[in-house]
């Protein structure tokens, strides 16, 4: 029984001082798990969790504790396993049954039938496996399911198959083999020809070439160099950094033990947000078992190369998570940039040479070693390389952590594995890249997924986000979501982000109340470019994308807003009108009796009519009937 | 050293310059707001934008903190370049409607107005340049001001926004202020210096003989710690203005001249 507090007892009583000593580790580990042992894999990754996936967890290992002697019953937590639509997800394997099973929607009751049958007898509970909606076919195995079927997993690997407090599960899946064979058989110009040859590209947003990046650094003249993790995810819809720190902390710490070594430096920092409370935890465990088998700290397995890591939390500023504002506030100063005339690669943290890379990054660092720059070459497009994380939110029926090949179209993305849009809807637009990207509408859904192919549409890649839309949002309002979220965001440093934003916020403010006027397009057009040439940093810069998107592909919609004061999804308040349908309509009365302006009239039993001149369109009516007889108009 | 073309016109620069210094250099006028030599240039107004043209792409940057490290073509006068520092200008108009610094500034780039609504947030005109904090802090080593709130709430305060006991009420701030919001009050009743908005006071020093008001108490002990003048001997020197101590000099010389005869 494997038990998955904090604390866990390491095998190896010292230090790993040679590769040798790892593979033996990793074979024993491996060695060590009967054959026979049943594993429960439960996902206690943050969408699983919020459904109770924790307490389901803590049945099945009461359960195990309490099963008999001879029987050997593994219950672990595990990282995300990217379905959160469907979570909480229980994962069996059973000797008996070949492969393994994939429970989902599992709650608290279910575990008993789960443990008594499946864990137990080996049988299948066909009530809890997935469906496929289109054939109605139940799936045993994750494998099979469309969801899973097309994706390529590299930073995500281990994600969900290996217990994220546990450094034995990391090794015994092969974990600190790239840094034993980076740190024996490479040279830092090996790694970094490596990592160049991948032609891996910054997971963060900015998309600039990894190895490149480490090289500069390597070249730079410093007497401390450093290297960074930015873990300050903060994009609206985007939690893929979340799921790799709280589901594998290993892999980041292996990979930037590895760029460090390479780059020569000596010392490095993860900055996670602090509204990530377990990724903090997680990784502060991470960091203590590495140190503890020597991963971390003076000579590091047995080489004269010593490398530290810190976290630091921060304070939860969206800016943050741009490069020289999250050194400014790991100096301890106030988060804002500073122009990157001088790079941070030359001058960064404590004005030293300073290499920093996003989570995702540092995560795929550890597999290149091990497998070539070729191979994760092989993976992707002529520019993009490898696979990206995506999170998959909004009006789509699989919301839900992925990691695709680039290449991959947009349209296999949302419909193959995402399953389409919520309930059927017409899709209206994909909304990537955070609050930095654009609103990509339904005739760019083949174009393949890469860096340089989402910036031509007016969007970007950046993190990871993808927020599907469908017919009933207003695209207008949506902009204005994001404009007034970077209004909030905004450091304040700068003039046109400072107050451009706010002159842009209004300017659709008045349009979604429907006071917008002519020429206020053209407006949001010059501040919309203001912000993009005048800005310091790349909050600023793309700061107008959403808005320029939505004018570029949706301009009927906000013309349709602006001249005829009326909001074609209906969701303007306003700018649209409740209306009875007769025939629908059984004259009940709890719309006559709700309505705060007694705007409704009607016989009991006849249809009733909104008097429009009276109506406020507050929308309680259309909330409270209990016929859907009130629509939108 | 690197040469630097700007509208056209050849200068060349110690390495490191800024696009600024080779503009000086040459001649030509580059509109700036929260610039100041005397202090390190945070580039955060975003005034004095110019088009730079390398490897046949063309970016923005702003002149006072571009570091020139090999040779450049800058463009002032670009229409790019125009249009940027005009918008700058025409919201940092609506900001700070009634400085009329910013007016005769807007006036000199060829602006009459500002299409925007006016702000009516927390400082109004005030710019945000941030030159008298780093005045206060880098110059005059007080750091009696900074920064308060953040983004659009951002504001230019003393600590808990009470009376700084910081301050030595020396004016620089009011000094350097580009759209002159800062001012130094005289309160002529209590003969103190109020630095206004920060509420902060300080006694000024009076002119024995003639009455003239000094600079402020604390500027002079200031002062007097730096060029290291026992505080008494300071004070004795300090009773008079210049005038009168030039007066007083001038007085004990002809005396010495008189006795001598």
């Amino acid at each position: 029984m494997n038990s998955t507090g904090t604390g866990e007892a390491i095998l190896s009583p010292h230090l790993i001082s040679s590769p040798a000593e790892l593979e033996a580790l990793s074979e024993k580990l491996r060695k060590q798990k009967d054959p026979s042992t049943k594993t429960v894999r439960v996902c206690i990754g943050p969408g699983c969790a919020a459904k109770g996936s924790l307490k389901i967890y803590d049945l099945f290992t009461t359960a195990a504790e309490e099963s008999p002697e001879n029987m050997k019953i593994d219950s672990k937590g595990v990282g995300c396993h990217g379905l959160c639509e469907r979570g909480p997800i229980v994962i069996v394997e059973h000797g008996d049954v070949p492969g393994e099973i994939f429970y989902q929607q599992v709650e608290e009751p279910d575990v008993a039938e789960i443990f008594r049958e499946t864990v137990l007898s080996g049988r299948i509970v066909e009530r809890l496996l997935y469906e496929d909606s289109t054939t109605g076919k139940k799936i045993k195995s994750s494998k099979e399911i469309p969801f899973y079927k097309t994706q390529e997993r590299i930073a995500l690997a281990q994600n969900g198959l290996i217990d994220p407090t546990s450094i034995n599960d990391y090794i015994a899946t092969g974990g600190y083999s790239a840094l034993a064979k980076a740190l024996t058989t490479m040279n830092p110009e090996d790694i970094i020809e490596e990592v160049v040859k991948s032609g891996l590209r910054g997971r963060g947003g900015g998309g600039f070439p990894t190895g490149r990046k480490w090289r500069s650094c390597r070249d730079a003249k410093g007497s401390q160099k450093y290297v960074i993790c930015n873990g300050d995810e903060g994009d609206p819809g985007a939690f893929m950094d979340r799921a790799v720190m709280e589901g594998n902390p290993h892999s980041i710490i292996e990979g930037m033990v590895i760029g460090a070594y390479a780059i020569g430096s000596s010392q490095g920092f993860i900055y996670v947000r602090n509204e990530y409370p377990l990724s903090v935890k997680r990784l502060g465990v991470a960091i203590e078992q590495a140190h503890k088998l020597g991963f971390l700290g003076k000579n590091i397995m047995g080489n004269s190369f010593s490398f530290d890591i810190r976290i630091n939390r921060g304070g939860g500023a969206f800016v943050c998570g741009e490069s020289t504002a999250l050194m400014a506030s790991l100096e301890g100063r106030v988060g804002e940039p500073r122009a990157k005339y001088v790079h941070t690669v030359e001058h960064g943290l404590h004005d030293q040479p300073t290499n920093l890379n996003n989570v995702e990054t540092w995560a795929t660092i550890s597999s290149i070693i091990n497998k070539g720059g070729e191979w994760f070459s092989s993976i992707g497009t002529e520019d993009s390389k490898g696979t990206k994380v995506f999170c998959l939110v909004g009006k789509i029926k699989n919301t839900g952590l992925v990691e695709i090949p680039m290449g991959m179209t947009l349209r296999q993305i949302i419909y193959d594995i995402g399953g389409g849009v919520k309930n059927d809807k017409a899709f209206k637009a994909v909304q990537t890249g955070g609050p930095s990207g654009g609103c990509i509408p339904a005739q760019f859904l083949d174009t393949p997924v890469g860096f340089d192919e989402l910036t031509k549409l007016g969007s970007m890649m950046g993190s990871g986000g993808m927020i599907v839309i469908d017919e009933d949002t207003c695209v207008v309002n949506f902009a204005k979501y994001y404009i007034n979220f970077l209004r909030q965001e905004s450091c304040g440093k700068c003039t046109p982000c400072r107050e451009g934003i706010p002159q842009m916020l209004y300017i659709l403010e008045r349009i979604t109340h429907g006071e917008g006027e002519e020429g206020d397009l053209e407006k949001l057009e010059t501040l919309a470019q203001l912000l993009a040439d005048a800005s310091l940093c790349a909050l600023g810069k793309t700061a107008a994308n959403p808005v320029l998107s939505t004018i570029k592909y949706f301009q009927d919609e906000y013309e349709a807003h602006i001249i005829e004061k009326r909001c074609p999804a209906k969701e303007c308040r306003g700018l649209f009108s409740y209306e009875i349908v007769p025939d629908a309509c059984t004259g009940c009365g709890i719309c006559l009796k709700n309505c705060p302006v007694d705007a409704i009239s009607g016989e009991k039993k006849e249809p009733h009519l909104i008097d429009q001149d009276i109506c406020t369109k507050c929308g309680t009516c259309f909330e409270k009937c209990p016929f859907g007889a009130i629509v939108k108009v | 050293m690197p040469k630097v073309s700007i509208d056209g016109v050849e200068v060349i620069v110690p390495m490191e310059s800024t696009i600024l210094d080779a503009a000086q250099k040459a001649g030509i006028w580059i509109p700036t707001l929260c610039y100041n030599p005397a202090v390190t240039s945070t580039a955060n107004c975003r005034l004095c934008l110019v088009e730079l043209r390398r490897n046949g792409r063309s970016t923005l940057v702003t002149s006072c903190n571009y570091p020139v490290r090999s040779d450049i073509v800058v463009s002032v006068s670009s229409e790019r370049a125009q249009k940027a520092r005009r918008g700058v200008m025409e919201l940092l108009l609506a900001r700070a409607p009634e400085s009329n610094e910013l007016k005769e500034l807007a006036k000199k780039m060829g602006i009459d107005g500002t299409p925007y609504p006016t702000v009516t947030e927390a400082q109004r005109n005030c710019i945000l340049c941030g030159l008298c904090t780093r005045v206060c802090e880098e110059v005059i080593g007080c750091s009696a001001i900074g920064f308060a709130g953040r983004g659009t709430d951002r504001f230019v305060t003393t600590a808990f926004r009470l009376a700084s006991e910081d301050c030595i009420a020396c004016g620089a701030c009011a000094v350097v202020c580009p759209v002159g919001t800062i001012q130094i009050r005289i309160h002529e009743d209590t003969g103190e210096a109020e630095i206004s908005p920060f509420k902060s006071r300080a006694k000024l020093l009076v002119c024995e003989k003639c009455g003239k008001r000094m600079v402020t108490e604390p500027v002079a002990f200031q002062v007097n710690d730096k060029v290291k003048i026992d505080w008494e001997e300071f004070r004795q020197r300090a009773r008079l203005c210049p005038e009168c101590r030039r007066k007083r000099t001038a007085e004990s010389v002809a005396i010495v001249a008189l006795k001598k005869d």
